[in-house]
């Protein structure tokens, strides 16, 4: 009884971060007065519009790298290669894998150049790869906003500033909006209402689940897993430590390029100065809402995730606006619980860490009145 | 001649990817089709516009189905957007009354890599094979001021 006591608060303990939101959730529901329906459409198109950008975080954290707030690297790339498509006038499925084909160099270029800063920085891979984001917004900002249409050829009068070369602040994308989730049109009859399923884009998530799930098993993907255990007894195995760590980088900056092109084919513009800004946080605050840490995350909380954190921005401004009749409110009420928690998730994990690195310790010394000690 | 091997899988790789991005470039790309309907001289000789002419366009952006028909009227100048390298056309020219049908003209047009073209349609009512005008660039856009340091994304 006692074991089984201790299990059930151990798993409290460990779920603590999603249960909360479902909580949240199951309050805030019924107070927004959203149809089923409604309700399933909404987190269908958001699991599919963001999935993507989250599972890209799955394979850093698997080499002990925690979460890659670099991703926004992957994601600046990934608008560039929208930009050109648009300049280009390349539309409809076509369109979308050029630019996958025009952000692949550019994120695999800037995912080797922040895996090796992070090596220089290991243990605070976190924080570096924050700053590294503002960073490189710096130089996004000065190829787009002074080189495209000046050193790099720009020519549609539709993207250009008046002044003849940098972006506008809003690119239409109508060419390639939402051609991915229209690919397949499948919709059904869902509780009075008709839902509609980005069937194209489930499946390329898949697709990618299947992609962690096989990559895992490959003798990179063991390295990586055994780094993230370990970079002493890694490094001791002959695993080439930094160079897995720079290919785990790559390998998630690259499929954050595919990720935020995923993401804007949904929208349908890009917001050329801001859209790639909240990619990071976004992802990393699903992730930790699913139950996922700094050093363990699977593709159950990806999914776990994006419903629980999208459920409340559906869902938060209507309840507060019912509940107070500001939906301002509820939209602060979201902001503030959504980031409090990722706080606290991170306090809790550093927390975990040293508390289980001081266990480790102590057991090393061995028990009191050892006959190590008392020989001394 | 292990290294030789490499670098040949490796500029077969890039070759390989460089002609799926041309092949993209050349099925995805967005035309814009400008139909002139204006009095044009060639050779000494003045073509007159049409008094009156529909024009429908089949591509993939119409689900490779005729699109709704665009009516001209003389001196008129209208655009169609197409998409993929190429078109089909198709002109029904009406009498000065504007009611028969005197005369339907069928083309397909390979605009390849150009991203837009000009047709003269007196010139393709005269069957002659100069019915492609320069394009007269794009749609006017409304201007935009550049974006300030703090609009830029900074945070």
């Amino acid at each position: 009884m006692n074991k089984t006591g201790k299990s059930f608060w151990a798993l409290l303990a460990d779920n603590a971060v999603p249960i909360v939101f479902i909580v949240i959730s199951a309050i805030a529901i019924p107070l927004s007065g959203f149809s089923a329906s409604y309700l399933v459409q909404e987190l269908l198109v958001r699991i599919g519009r963001n999935s993507f950008l989250i599972l890209s975080l799955l394979i850093p954290i698997m080499a002990g790298m925690g979460l890659n707030f670099g991703m926004v690297l992957g994601a600046m790339a990934g608008q560039i290669g929208l930009i050109m498509v648009s300049d280009w006038a390349i539309v409809g499925i076509p369109g979308m894998v050029l630019a996958m084909m025009v952000g692949t160099p550019i994120a695999a270029v800037l995912g080797v150049f922040c895996g090796s800063v992070l090596n220089r920085a290991k243990g605070q891979e976190m924080v570096t790869g924050y700053i590294l984001g503002f960073f490189i917004n710096g130089v996004y900002q000065l190829v787009v906003l002074y080189l495209m249409g000046w050193v790099i050829p720009v020519t549609n009068p539709v993207l250009l500033l008046s002044r003849g070369y940098g972006i506008r602040n809003a690119v239409s994308l109508i060419g390639i909006r939402g051609v991915l989730d229209n690919l397949i049109p499948v919709s059904f009859p869902f509780m009075g209402g008709v839902v509609r399923i980005p069937l194209a884009t489930l499946l390329v998530i898949a697709a990618f689940c299947f992609f962690i799930v096989w990559f895992r098993r490959t003798k990179l993907g063991q390295d990586m897993r055994a780094i993230g255990q370990s970079q002493p007894v890694s490094d001791s195995a002959g695993i080439a430590v930094n160079k897995t760590r720079i290919i785990a980088i790559v390998i998630s900056t690259v499929l954050a390029c595919y990720g935020q092109i995923i993401y804007l084919q949904n929208m349908g513009t890009l917001n050329t100065y801001n859209s790639h800004d909240q990619a990071g946080m976004f992802s990393i605050a699903a992730l930790l809402i699913g139950g996922a840490s700094v050093s363990r995350a699977s593709i159950a909380n990806v999914f776990v995730g994006v419903i629980l954190f999208h459920l409340m921005f559906i869902v938060a401004p209507m309840a507060g606006k019912n509940l107070i009749g500001q939906a301002q409110i509820g939209e602060y009420f979201r902001v503030f619980v959504s980031y409090g928690i990722i706080a606290i998730a991170l306090v809790l994990h550093a927390w975990k860490r040293n508390r289980d690195r001081e266990a480790a310790r102590r057991s090393l010394r061995g028990p009191a009145g050892s006959p190590a000690k008392e020989a001394a | 001649m292990k290294t030789i091997m490499r670098f040949l899988q490796r500029t077969a790789l890039l070759a390989l990817l460089l002609a799926l991005g041309t092949w993209l470039f050349y099925i995805g790309r967005e035309h814009q089709i400008f139909l002139d309907n204006k009095s044009i001289e060639r050779d000494g000789k003045n073509f007159r516009a049409l008094e009156q002419v529909n024009v429908s366009v089949k591509s993939k952006s119409h689900g490779d189905a005729w699109g709704e028909p665009i009516e001209l009227l003389a001196r008129d100048r209208d655009v169609v957007v197409t998409v993929g390298p190429k078109f089909s056309l198709k002109a029904e020219i009406l009498d000065s009354m504007g009611g028969d049908v005197e005369r339907v003209i069928e083309i397909t047009l390979e605009p390849g890599f150009q991203k837009d073209l000009m047709l003269s349609l007196p010139l393709l009512n005269a069957a002659r094979g100069d019915f492609i005008l320069p394009s007269p660039g794009g749609v006017p856009v409304p201007e935009e001021p550049a974006p300030a340091a703090e609009q830029a994304g900074n945070p």
